[in-house]
């Protein structure tokens, strides 16, 4: 089939499975593979940016020492001023380089992960999908995704930064003067063990300032969606004093924060300043005794301050940094989550001719619960086979199995004589079609959610000849960009009954051989409810199909009637042999009946 | 959901409009004494830097060169008062502002909310939740930023442009005018550069949310991915959407890089221009070595706020389109409020009657036209017929949520609109078709049918509707949190607190849009019988959809396109055989069905 022809370029360039690791650092570098040469560069260019700038103030020192109100030394200034200009371009453009480098590689990782992290999402089995929420997934898919590109971009290349700055810096003024060197580096382990405090507190703070917003807008949103209560019990002012706790604390706390910053930088800054004086006067003394020149201590003012401000940011960038790691492994856990093999199996050229076949079927989400159990059932290519019984009796979880969206755990189905385990899945869900209930639509044109089962090209005559058997062409017609209608939040806004026939139309358009059909429709009227059973039987026609039936119409006109009772079939038969039993079936039916006598009763009675 | 609204509006900056920005001002003006206080701090703040320098230079010419150790530690000394005081003006500049921030926010939020309370209900039936929502939240932060750290960062550069240049051309005027001359060109390169940077960032912020919806639907969605095989081709597409995000990411993130570079090689310049000519004047101009190096600092400490000038610009302008929306829905006017003269009224029991009301929403299309209709006290009234008929319209106008565009309605002979709306609506009960819930436990949402209520009239509100039962069975009972809409329960259940909430209330009109789906059985006989209990004896309203209610009602009307169809006694509107004949008799088959399923018979027969 088309579906298997195109072996499709994975879109991502390389697998992220080996990324998994218990080092999280290791982890987050092997999920660089392939720009690892460029961030490194990225980090030597920001050495060869940091020593240009170390040179500038060298290049100072020579020319207040040696060139500065010497007579005629008018070829050497010029020089000098040249050299100036040059180390200010060798600067900035390795500082350049060296974000441009750090930027290939974070917006690299990233898209790699965005894109494995949607393929890997897909392609988890479904017991991963019943356990974890929606939201969670997401959350770890973008906003960790991005800590991780942060980490890359910012974090990682900030500490590197601040560390090249200060060993470089360190090491020339040591060689201009030892013990200026150690004095001027006193302060430093205060300065980054309070910024490291001071940021873990701050990013604690700002949590809950943040909590207390989605609080607030928790209140506003509920006061807004809920306006005709408050209306109608004319609760305005309860509101407003409810409002008004929450805005007092998210006020409130907003100040705490502001109170910790508002500490923070100005008694960093007399640390860092202290520091900065002390070195100041040591310096000077020094060159006043004579012990270093005038352009030594001008060199060694200038680079003193890039070895003690930066380290007020060391802190902020660990706290970053070790978020990320978070992230990293809160990504990972997904990552490292087995998939279901798609091609894994046997994929024959043709279609399958359907003929199913179920011997001692059992199945349990959790092996000590069995939900299935004992299930024999033949149905023979074509047949229609009704599914009948509570929630929770087993017949959504006995069609999910058909698909491979659950592996069986016991006893054995076959399809046309072979094992369905093993076919592989792809194959296996190209065969087969499902229109669910309250079938999910994607958020694009009503023409590409009907195209959405075949991976072909298809013209736009069978789209509209699938959506006129489906019942829904007049309908499309009937909305003003026709078959191009967005649907969804930012398009038209489908009924359940308008849905389930694009669904239809996009089965139709499939063209599988089995079919899965969740057939109740409810609250549609009377109408629309003819058309959807006029649809369905062509839908159904030369098909295997399992019915799960809310219909006694299904019931009827099904070959096979299953009754299914906490996962055992207890009747199996068609209308006739099920009719003539005591049991469900003829419960069912008989209710028609009575409730047409007692309607006929209470008219009687009333008038 | 307030996300796309930002998304939508960012690309909208309002041009400088003096009069929205004098009433932005307007907003601090409470505060006045904060800002003068924040104003002041920065400068003091700023001037020292330039201080710094100054004194930095001295230690250089007047502490080294000429050997003066006594001068040094004096400067040293200086300098280091200074820098304690600098640092009190760090701290107060940061406290002022920023708390001022949150002061703003606050007072903003509350004017909004509290505006947002009397205005009527046409307004939120044509304004989105996630619009009004943005306006609360992030508009109101915006416009705080504006007044606190954008009026900080422009008196900031101001302050200090002016002190450097000052100090500059104290210490030689045609080296700053050298100086002087760079800064229209830095300014150029800043506002090309930042307007280049700030288009990336906002396509890729759009296609970061575009890839969130990418990400919802595909996991929402997985089964439909999986049954249909669609896992290649939705990567495919995918990976365009990631490859448009890294591509727009990347230039955002290099040009940014390639900013500071260029700002600092044009700084360079104007630096090796100072080097040359002072190096060929140092003595002749009188160009010390301090003096030197306290120019080159200068130079570095004016580029800052320049480089900075463009984003603060591109910030105020998003704010001031922020405050624009913000004051249209401060300006917004309710259109039911309290007429002229209007009363309290002590009861509204009595006959309610439409007298020849007209009502549309859009004035093309008239939803009841003369229309009229008189309900004596005690009445139930029915309301049958298809969606958009007017039913919920003619509910919405004995609620007083709309009032009639001519024609009125009258309570007891008068006017409704001589009554103040509060003392009509505190004594209407409304029970709706999709309960709504607020977050808390179940006790605080039924008490806010009557907040004095004591925790004995809570429960027995409770028992009267029927929902105490089931209270009873939650492990923390009537202080289970009900969580954010309710979503902690089931339709059926929220139906009954909602229902114990009216009963608590103690209306003397009620009117009710009964709950159709979603319930079982055992929930729809206890919601009916709750029901009746709290119809006794009050005006009630009821839009119907079950048979008991229809069939109890004293009258049923059939409401089509506007006007009355049908109406009558339930038996009157059989014996008619019409569309109320029709009607019932599609319901009966279907709520019979229904009531004989047991959850074996899960199913409905057509």
């Amino acid at each position: 089939m088309s579906v298997m022809a195109q072996a499709a370029q994975p879109a991502y360039d390389y697998d992220l499975k080996n990324a998994v690791s218990s080092n999280r650092l290791a982890g987050l570098w092997t999920m660089a593979t392939g720009y690892h040469w460029r961030y490194l560069a990225a980090t030597a260019s920001l050495a060869v940016g940091a020593s240009a700038k170390t040179a500038t103030y060298l290049l100072l020192r020579h020319f207040v020492d040696n060139v500065l109100g010497k007579e005629g030394a008018l070829l050497a200034l010029i020089l000098i001023a040249l050299a100036f200009l040059g180390l200010a371009v060798v600067e900035g453009s390795f500082t350049f380089m060296s974000g441009r480098l750090a930027a290939y590689t974070a917006e690299g990782v990233a898209k790699r992960l965005r894109n494995y992290m949607y393929d890997h999402i897909q392609r988890l089995t479904f017991s991963y999908h019943d356990r974890m929420q929606t939201g969670e997934l997401i959350q770890r898919s973008t906003s960790d995704v991005d800590a991780v590109r942060r980490f890359f971009a910012d974090q990682a290349l900030g500490i590197g930064r601040i560390v090249l700055l200060f060993v470089i810096n360190f090491v020339v003024i040591s060689r201009l003067s030892m013990r200026l060197a150690l004095l001027s580096v006193i302060v430093i382990p205060v300065v980054v063990v309070t910024s490291y405090i001071f940021f873990k507190r701050i990013s604690r703070a700002y949590e809950k300032y943040q909590d207390q917003e989605a609080t607030l807008s928790t209140v506003l949103q509920e006061n807004l969606s809920g306006v005709r209560v408050v209306k109608a019990f004319a609760r305005q002012a309860y509101e407003r004093d409810k409002f008004e706790k929450e805005n007092a604390e998210k006020y409130k706390r907003g100040r705490n924060l502001m109170m910790s910053h508002a500490f923070f930088w100005p008694v960093s800054d007399i640390l860092c300043g202290a520091q900065m004086l002390f070195g100041y006067m040591m310096g000077a003394l020094m060159a006043i005794s004579g012990e270093i020149s005038v352009g030594t201590y001008l060199a060694y003012a200038g680079l003193l301050v890039w070895i003690i401000f930066p380290m007020r940011n060391l802190g902020r960038l660990i706290v970053q940094a070790s978020t990320g790691m978070v992230s990293y492994r809160r990504v990972i856990d997904v990552i490292s989550q087995d998939r279901e093999p798609l091609d894994e199996g046997i994929c024959p050229h043709g279609p399958v001719k359907g003929d199913i076949d179920f011997r001692f079927v059992a199945f349990g989400y959790d092996p000590t619960q069995p939900v299935l159990n004992n299930i024999n059932l033949s149905v023979a290519a074509g047949q229609s086979v009704a599914l009948l019984g509570s929630t929770g009796s087993g017949k959504t979880t006995l069609v999910n199995l058909l698909p491979r969206f659950y592996e069986y755990t016991d006893g054995s189905i076959k399809l046309d004589g072979v094992e369905l385990s093993d076919y592989s899945r792809v194959y296996l869900r190209s065969q087969i079609g499902i229109v669910e209930q309250e079938p999910f639509l994607f958020a694009k044109s009503i023409k590409e959610n009907i195209r959405l089962g075949v991976d072909r090209p298809v013209t736009d005559e069978e789209v509209i000849t699938a959506a006129k058997a489906a019942a829904i062409h007049d309908t499309i017609m009937t909305f003003p960009d026709g078959y191009e209608t967005l649907v969804g939040e930012k398009g038209v806004t489908l009924s359940g009954g308008q849905k389930q026939r694009v669904a239809i139309a996009r089965t139709l358009l499939k063209n599988p051989r089995i079919l899965i059909l969740d057939d109740s429709t409810s609250s549609v009227d009377t109408e629309t409810e003819a058309e959807i059973r006029a649809a369905l039987d062509r839908l159904m026609e030369g098909r295997t199909t399992f019915i799960i039936a809310h219909r006694v119409q299904s019931l009827m006109n099904a070959d096979q009637i299953v009754v299914l009772d906490s996962g055992k079939i207890i009747q199996h038969g068609d209308h006739e042999t099920l009719l003539a039993q005591e049991g469900l079936y003829r419960q069912i039916y008989d209710l028609q009946a009575r409730v047409e006598e007692e309607l006929q009763q209470e008219l009687a009675v009333t008038a | 959901m307030a996300d796309d609204y930002e998304l939508e509006e960012e690309d909208f900056t309002a041009q400088f409009n003096v009069g929205t920005f004098r009433r932005i001002l307007r907003l601090v003006k409470p505060h006045w004494r904060w800002v003068a206080g924040f104003l002041f701090t920065i400068a003091w703040v700023s001037i020292l830097d330039a201080v710094f320098t100054f004194l930095s230079k001295r230690i250089i010419d007047e502490g080294i060169i000429a050997r003066n150790a006594s001068v040094l530690s004096e400067i040293i000394v200086l300098y280091g008062g200074l820098m304690l005081l600098q640092a009190v003006g760090v701290f107060f500049f940061i406290y002022l502002a920023g708390v001022l921030g949150e002061r703003v926010q606050y007072d903003l939020r509350k004017k909004l909310f509290d505006h947002l309370q009397t205005l009527s209900f046409s307004y939120f039936s044509k304004t989105p939740v996630g619009w009004i929502m943005s306006r609360v939240t992030s508009d109101s932060e915006r416009i705080a930023q504006l007044v606190t750290w954008g009026m900080l960062d422009v008196t900031w550069a101001i302050v200090n442009i002016i002190t450097s240049m000052v100090f500059m051309a104290r210490l030689n005027w045609r080296l700053s005018l050298i100086v002087l001359a760079t800064i229209p060109v830095l300014l150029v390169v800043a506002v090309y550069f930042k307007t280049k940077i700030l288009a990336q960032f906002r396509i890729s912020r759009k296609l970061n949310s575009k890839i969130t919806g990418e990400f919802n639907q595909n996991i929402t969605g997985v089964r439909v991915v999986k049954g249909l095989g669609r896992e290649e081709a939705n990567l495919r597409a995918f990976d365009h959407l990631t490859g448009d995000m890294r591509r727009a990411s990347y230039r955002a993130a290099w040009l940014s890089a390639l900013f500071l570079p260029a700002v600092q090689i044009i700084s360079a310049f104007a630096i090796g221009a100072v080097v040359l000519y002072s190096g060929m004047s140092a003595n002749v101009a009188g160009m010390t070595v301090g003096s030197l190096q306290a120019f080159v600092s200068y130079v570095t400490f004016m580029m800052w706020p320049i480089q900075d000038m463009a984003r603060v610009y591109s910030e105020m302008q998003q704010a001031i389109a922020s405050a624009e929306r913000t004051f249209s829905l401060l300006d917004a006017t309710p259109e039911v409020a309290d007429g002229k003269g209007a009363r309290h009224t002590p009861t509204i029991r009595g006959e309610i009657e439409f007298d020849h009301v007209d009502f549309y929403y859009e004035p093309d299309k008239p939803v009841l036209t003369d229309f009229s209709l008189k309900v004596k006290p005690g009445e139930t009234i029915a309301l049958v017929g298809p969606t958009g008929g007017g039913k919920s319209t003619i509910v919405n106008l004995v609620c007083r949520f709309y009032e009639p565009k001519s024609g009125s309605v009258k309570i007891h002979g008068q006017d409704y609109r001589d009554f103040t709306l509060h003392s009509i609506h505190s004594r209407i009960g409304v029970v709706l078709q999709t309960p709504h819930l607020f977050s808390g436990t179940i006790r605080e949402n039924i008490r806010y049918g009557r907040l004095k209520a004591s925790d004995e009239e809570v429960e027995e509100a409770a028992r009267i509707a029927g929902a105490h039962e089931f209270i009873t069975k939650l492990e923390s009972k009537y202080k289970a949190e009900v969580g954010e809409g309710g979503n902690r329960l089931s339709v059926g259940q929220k139906q009954l607190i909602s229902l114990a909430r009216a009963v608590l209330a103690n209306p003397e009109v009620l009117v009710m849009d009964e709950a159709t789906s979603s319930v079982d059985t055992v929930t729809e006989a206890l919601i009916q019988k709750g029901m009746d209990q709290v119809m006794e004896g009050r005006t009630s309203f009821v839009i119907a959809h079950r048979l008991s209610t229809i069939k109890r009602a004293d009258r049923i009307l059939v409401i089509e396109g506007g006007r009355i169809m049908e109406q009558g006694s339930h038996a009157d509107l059989l014996r008619l055989g019409g569309k109320y004949y029709r009607l019932y008799t599609q319901q009966f088959r279907q709520q019979r069905t229904a009531q004989y399923a047991t959850p074996e018979l899960d199913f409905i027969i057509a």
